[in-house]
């Protein structure tokens, strides 16, 4: 048997010609650290050193390793952190963190080889971004891993100092940090699922026998709905658990199923045909792919809708677009856009590890959402809620995609039932890409009619979402909350297709709406010969995005804007802005709890971090509170026996938490005070800490409480201009969804210069501004992170992102990371980021989330400078090369 | 699993970067043959004539940082450099990169019969073929995968097998009308890629992909030049990325030989490379992108003649 070196110590290989390095780090070493996420050498997270050299252990046979030594991230921090390292946390270059082990391997490498060469010189970014484009990081991290890499190369973090704004760092950047799919118990089996071949099909019959006859194999089940239809290709059908992977997939293999085939439809445009067969008849309902509550509409065939409930004086708007139409008014800003489906693509993906001790219940699951969660398992499962336990210590990425109850879940809860050992069911990249979720598509008809007077008149907005098996998109209805005008007709449509359905994803139907509608108002600009910011700010009346468009007109490249469509040349640069704004919504019901314990001070609440950085937002609150440093606050998350924290989803998690954690730490301190035996030290530098650290055990819990409204300066929940719709809306929110709609409305303004190389169809962003208002900034280095990586993000759908599936089956193409193309460390721009930090006054602490509204004006603004660079509007997205050339030779021939 | 491998052939395997993938897939299952590498074929050498000999066991990073071979063969190094990703250079061998198979997403895909895996029809001809060719060739319309073959192709560079000590770059490719990726056939192993001579001549390798770095071609251009007296003395440029197998464009060569390069011999030299053109509906895009190429590369000849 051959053998190598792993972090120094000798480790026999195993003799089967397939085994892979990974595999073996993960499995037969437990070196957890190593990452398998796309199994096909593009994303990087699997890098080893090889003897020095990074490899992709994912494609590395365990073979080629022989008499060879590997390290690992587990191998570079010990026994002191790399200089990488400490640079990475100080900047914080990171994350949910699942990436970060590849790239500490691979930036080390490139460190060490750098200064041997160059000394303390800083490589530029293009070096950086070379040597760095075999990683990718879907938080989008970039900006600060340019910054992290480029300072450790310079020599700044060679010193002992280790500190980080992100409490939970170390753990990131030395692979100590436990995820979901890195959880083993004892006996732990492997379940696999068994998924549709047809786009459309009854399954006649299934029989198991064959499967559990397999030695390994200890449970196979049925996951059909009653109906007994599978209604998009990887759609579930069975699932077996087994005592390995390979075993697993001998016994799905081995299941014996008959299918009868019935008539499909592949995607919106084929579904709309009045000849199309219908994807749901009888009782069987579409899945819902938003984060609101499905309400009744009508269908007609395939389309669901129309929904049109934010409208207001919707006659009136068709009445008057429709004259203005006919007599050619020339103010009319008419126009189509199209933007397609957006795969969440966390780097982490769908996963759940279900045991069973008797009936109690530990899961450990990737979720954004360990509260409810429970709750829900109990519910479904007829399991009593204290003894469901669920556990998410660290959360690979969500962005919307793991806010409910997951198929992974449920069927990991069903295996483990059935086999009485504990599950693991950890979905594969091509399970990631097709069946897991996906923003909707979108077609969007626009128009747009100014007054006579110059004030916005009329605006229409009809959106046919493609959601695939899925309904309930909401776009055109977010028109309403954003530039006023006398009369809008607003109408949603869902299309259903025999394609896997959509979820909420980032700011659900916000980056589309703001694709078109931003993109109107920059016509309706040019038309009334107004500078496009100067136009918005006649029209949009909220005093957030007030203060933010005077800061976007001081920007340099906004003053130096030019005509569009006077630039000729290969290269052509443009600027462009667009607006955006989210809900400022906070779960009701969150609890905290502040303890003392030992002299130590503890923070708890049940949320759990995706990588947004509540852990340190909670630390760092608290620690304020009481002249503390963060590192001396426990934080305890990710657990669903702690005090009922929010779900990570609409950006609530900090407006949620940190007003009870300062109401707490209020009451912790009178508790402190009522119990010290003397006052602290007079003169004493912290007398909090001296105070907790000779109290006894201590707890205090408070709860999120509403906010003081004769703070709000005015404002008022978005909600109560949309009339009494908004109303009914607001009321289920609290009702259905526990979360509340604040008074203010979190917003962003955006600037995007690019470069449009007329030639290959490919665009450079240069630069993007940000203007982002949502209060007071709980912790600025996370908070750019943030920001950042939306932008990024956003820009990935603007020009990368497109998933593809063949028309006549129904396959999903874009199943690996290397046709689902997201963006790469050297496509990320320079980011300036600019914090407003009003208008959150009413809220305790001040500060609401980020996470979403910093990505909703992206792709528009980048429409808007692509416009602006070449005179032509992309009316689709991603402007991918094929699409930015066909619109060039449009515009050349027209 | 086993009962199948049968009905699959054996193949070699050196680096597994392509080959793991579709281990892992399921997409190939036959018996794997884990190469022996004789010392000879991890070298680069250099005979009497100047001309490299390249063991098909050398690594792309190794070829890329080769300053010999840069000094040599500009473009065939600026090929290496510019292809996959570090970690994937690192470790891929220039053997298996000729012989690697097609990115083809229904090739990939093991739920999908296509021609390549046996079966009747290419369904990406009438599906969904955004990354399909632009010169419909043959049967497939799947552009051949290999960055380095392109190279190869346009240095005219010989390949050596276990059963064929001679066999030219275009007869190992063949030209395009079959649905394999090349005419190995089971058994036969690359040993060397020999170059040719080198000759004093400009080479330039450029590719157009939708963002910076790590992306499968588009279109790719491998251009070698040599210029006296202000006008092309010889000529070699090979598009990747467009066609089943790499295409020598040599209708575009005959119109720069002889000829300064200006903007009209430019714009005359992409016709002539795009004159035999068969886009498919959704490939159309692919001779924009390789018209922007050769404007691209060319053009940087145009001002220093
Ligand atoms: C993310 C990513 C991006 C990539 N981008 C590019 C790109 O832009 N351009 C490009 O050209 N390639 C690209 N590649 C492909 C990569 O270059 C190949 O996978 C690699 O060169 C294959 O070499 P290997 O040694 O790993 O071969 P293996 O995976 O071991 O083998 C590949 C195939 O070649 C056969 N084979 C190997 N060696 C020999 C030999 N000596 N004789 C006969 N048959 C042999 C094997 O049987 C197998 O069928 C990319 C790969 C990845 C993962
Ligand atoms: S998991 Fe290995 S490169 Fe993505
Ligand atoms: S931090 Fe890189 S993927 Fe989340």
């Amino acid at each position: 048997m051959s053998s190598a070196t792993f972090n120094g110590r000798t480790e026999s290989l195993p003799a089967d010609a397939d085994a892979l390095l990974v595999d073996v780090l993960r499995d037969q070493l437990h070196l957890t650290g190593t990452k398998l996420v796309c199994g096909a050498g593009v994303c990087g997270a699997c890098t080893v050193l090889l003897d020095g050299v990074p490899v992709v252990s994912c494609l590395l046979p365990a073979k080629a390793a022989a008499g060879k030594s590997i390290t690992t991230v587990e191998g570079i921090g010990a026994p002191r952190l790399h200089p990488m390292q400490k640079a990475f946390m100080a900047l914080d270059a990171l994350q949910c963190g699942f990436c970060t082990p590849g790239f500490i391997v691979e930036a080390t490498a490139f460190h060490d080889l750098w200064r041997a060469a160059h000394g303390a010189a800083t490589p530029s970014r293009d070096v950086i971004g070379a040597a760095l484009s075999g990683h990718l990081c879907r938080c989008s991290a970039y900006d600060n891993i340019f910054r992290a890499v480029s300072e450790a190369c310079a020599g700044r973090y060679d010193g002992d100092v280790v500190a980080s704004p992100r409490v939970e760092a170390r753990d990131k950047v030395t692979g100590a940090a436990k995820y979901t799919v890195d959880i083993k118990h004892d006996g732990q089996l492997e379940g696999l699922v068994l998924r549709s071949p047809h786009a459309h099909a009854r399954i006649t019959s299934i029989d198991f026998a064959p499967a559990l006859a397999i030695p390994g194999v200890k449970a196979a089940i049925d996951l059909l709905d009653s109906d007994r239809e599978v209604r998009f290709v990887g759609q579930q059908i069975a699932a077996v658990a087994a005592i390995d992977r390979s075993t697993a997939a001998k016994g799905l293999a081995a299941i014996k199923i008959a299918y009868s085939v019935l008539p499909s439809v592949i995607g919106a445009d084929a579904a709309r045909h009045a000849s199309a067969p219908l994807v749901f008849t009888g009782n069987a309902t579409p899945a819902n792919a938003s984060e609101g509550t499905v309400m009744r509409a009508r269908w007609k065939g395939n389309v669901r809708g129309p929904t049109a409930a934010f409208s207001q004086k919707k006659k009136k708007a068709r009445a008057w677009i429709a004259a203005a139409r006919a007599a050619g008014d020339p103010r009319l800003v008419e126009g189509t856009y199209r933007t397609s489906i957006q795969q969440h693509t966390s780097l982490e993906p769908h996963a759940a590890v279900a045991r069973f001790d008797g009936d109690r219940l530990t899961i450990h699951v990737s979720t954004q959402s360990v509260f409810e969660l429970a709750g829900k398992i109990a519910k479904r499962f007829k399991l009593d809620r204290q003894n469901v336990h669920i556990v998410a210590e660290h959360v690979g990425g969500g962005f919307g995609s793991k806010g409910t109850l997951g198929n992974e879940t449920m069927i990991a809860i069903q295996l483990a039932r059935s086999a009485n050992a504990p599950v693991r069911v950890v979905f594969d990249r091509d399970e990631e890409l097709s069946v897991a979720g996906y923003r909707p598509g979108a077609e969007i008809q626009v128009s747009l009619l100014p007054g006579a007077d110059g004030a916005l008149k009329a605006l229409s907005m009809r959106a046919h979402a493609d959601a695939g098996t899925g309904v309930n998109s909401m776009i055109s209805g977010l028109a309403r909350l954003i530039y006023p005008a006398e009369a809008k007709d607003l109408v949603d449509f869902d299309i259903v297709s025999n394609l896997p359905p959509g979820a909420p994803f980032r700011g659900p139907g916000g980056p589309p709406m703001a694709f078109a509608l931003e993109q109107a108002i920059d016509d309706a600009a040019l038309r009334l010969e107004l500078d496009p910011i100067v136009l918005r700010k006649r029209w949009d009346t909220n005093q957030n995005r007030q203060r933010l468009y005077d800061w976007a007109q001081g920007l340099e490249c906004w003053r130096t804007i030019a005509k569009p469509a006077t630039k000729t040349g290969r290269y052509r640069r443009g600027v462009g802005v667009a607006a955006g704004y989210w809900l400022y919504l906070w779960q009701l019901n969150t609890k905290v709890e502040l303890s003392v314990v030992g002299g130590r001070l503890s923070a708890s609440t049940a949320v759990q971090d995706i990588g947004t950085g509540i852990r340190s937002v909670i630390a760092d609150t608290v620690a304020r509170e009481f002249g503390l440093e963060a590192h001396e606050i426990d934080v305890r998350i990710g657990s669903s026996n702690l005090p009922e924290g929010p779900t990570s989803g609409g950006s609530r998690t900090t407006a949620s938490v940190v007003p009870p954690l300062i109401q707490a730490a209020d009451k912790l301190k009178a508790e402190l005070n009522k119990r010290a035996g003397r006052a602290p030290k007079p003169g004493s530098n912290a007398p909090w800490r001296d105070l907790i650290a000779a109290s006894p055990d201590l707890r205090v819990t408070a709860q999120r409480g509403e906010d003081d409204a004769s703070l709000a300066r005015g404002q008022r929940s978005l909600l109560k201009d949309a009339g009494w719709i908004g109303t009914i809306f607001g009321w289920m929110m609290r009702r259905f969804s526990h979360m509340a709609v604040g008074a203010g409305a979190p917003s962003s303004v955006q600037v995007v210069e690019v470069e449009v190389d007329t030639w290959l169809g490919h665009v450079r962003v240069v630069q993007v501004h940000t203007g982002i208002a949502v209060g007071r900034v709980a912790s600025m280095p996370l908070a750019r992170g943030q920001a950042a990586g939306s932008i990024i993000q956003g820009l990935g759908y603007a020009l990368y992102e497109c998933r593809e599936v063949d028309p006549k089956s129904g396959v999903i193409l874009t199943a690996g990371l290397e046709d689902y193309r997201i963006p790469g460390i050297a496509d990320t721009p320079l980011i300036d980021v600019h914090f407003d930090e009003g208008g959150f006054d009413h809220v305790l602490g001040g500060s609401v989330g980020i996470g979403e509204v910093a990505t909703v004006p992206t792709a528009a603004a980048l429409a808007n400078a692509v416009y602006n660079a070449i005179g032509l509007r992309p009316r689709e997205i991603p402007l991918r090369p094929d699409r930015l050339l066909s619109l060039l030779e449009k515009g050349s021939s027209a | 699993m086993s009962d199948q491998t049968s009905s699959f052939p054996a193949e070699f395997r050196a680096a597994g970067t392509d080959l793991s993938e579709r281990r892992r897939s399921g997409v190939s299952r036959g018996a794997i043959v884990d190469i022996d590498v004789a010392s000879a074929m991890t070298e680069i050498t250099w005979d009497e004539t100047g001309a490299g000999h390249i063991g098909a066991f050398v690594t792309i990073a190794a070829i890329a940082a080769d300053a010999r071979i840069a000094l040599n063969y500009p473009a065939f190094s600026a090929a290496a450099a510019g292809l996959a990703t570090p970690q994937i250079r690192n470790v891929a061998t220039i053997g298996g990169n000729l012989a690697q198979r097609s990115r083809c997403w229904y090739y990939r895909n093991p739920h999908v019969a296509c021609l390549k895996k046996g079966g009747p029809t290419c369904p990406a001809r009438d599906g969904n073929h955004l990354y399909g060719v632009a010169f419909d060739l043959g049967p497939c319309v799947t552009p051949h995968a290999s960055t380095m073959a392109a190279a190869i192709l346009a240095y005219d560079g010989t390949i050596v097998t276990t059963s064929r000590p001679m066999l030219q770059i275009r007869n190992f490719l063949g030209d395009g009308s079959s649905a394999q990726d090349n005419s190995l056939v089971p058994g036969e192993l690359i040993t060397t890629i020999q170059m040719p001579p080198p000759v004093p001549e400009a080479g330039f390798y450029k590719r157009a992909i939708s963002r910076t770095h790590a992306e499968w071609p588009l279109v790719e251009l491998v251009t070698r030049l040599s210029i006296a007296d202000g006008k092309v003395r010889t000529a070699s440029l090979v598009a990747g990325g467009i066609a089943p197998v790499p295409l020598r464009l040599s209708g575009a060569e005959k119109v720069l030989l002889g000829s300064a390069i200006s903007a009209s011999t430019i714009g005359d030299a992409c016709s002539a490379a795009i004159a035999a053109a068969k886009p498919l509906p959704m490939t159309v895009y692919k001779l924009q992108l390789l018209r922007g190429l050769m404007h691209d590369v060319l053009g940087r000849l145009e001002s220093n003649p």
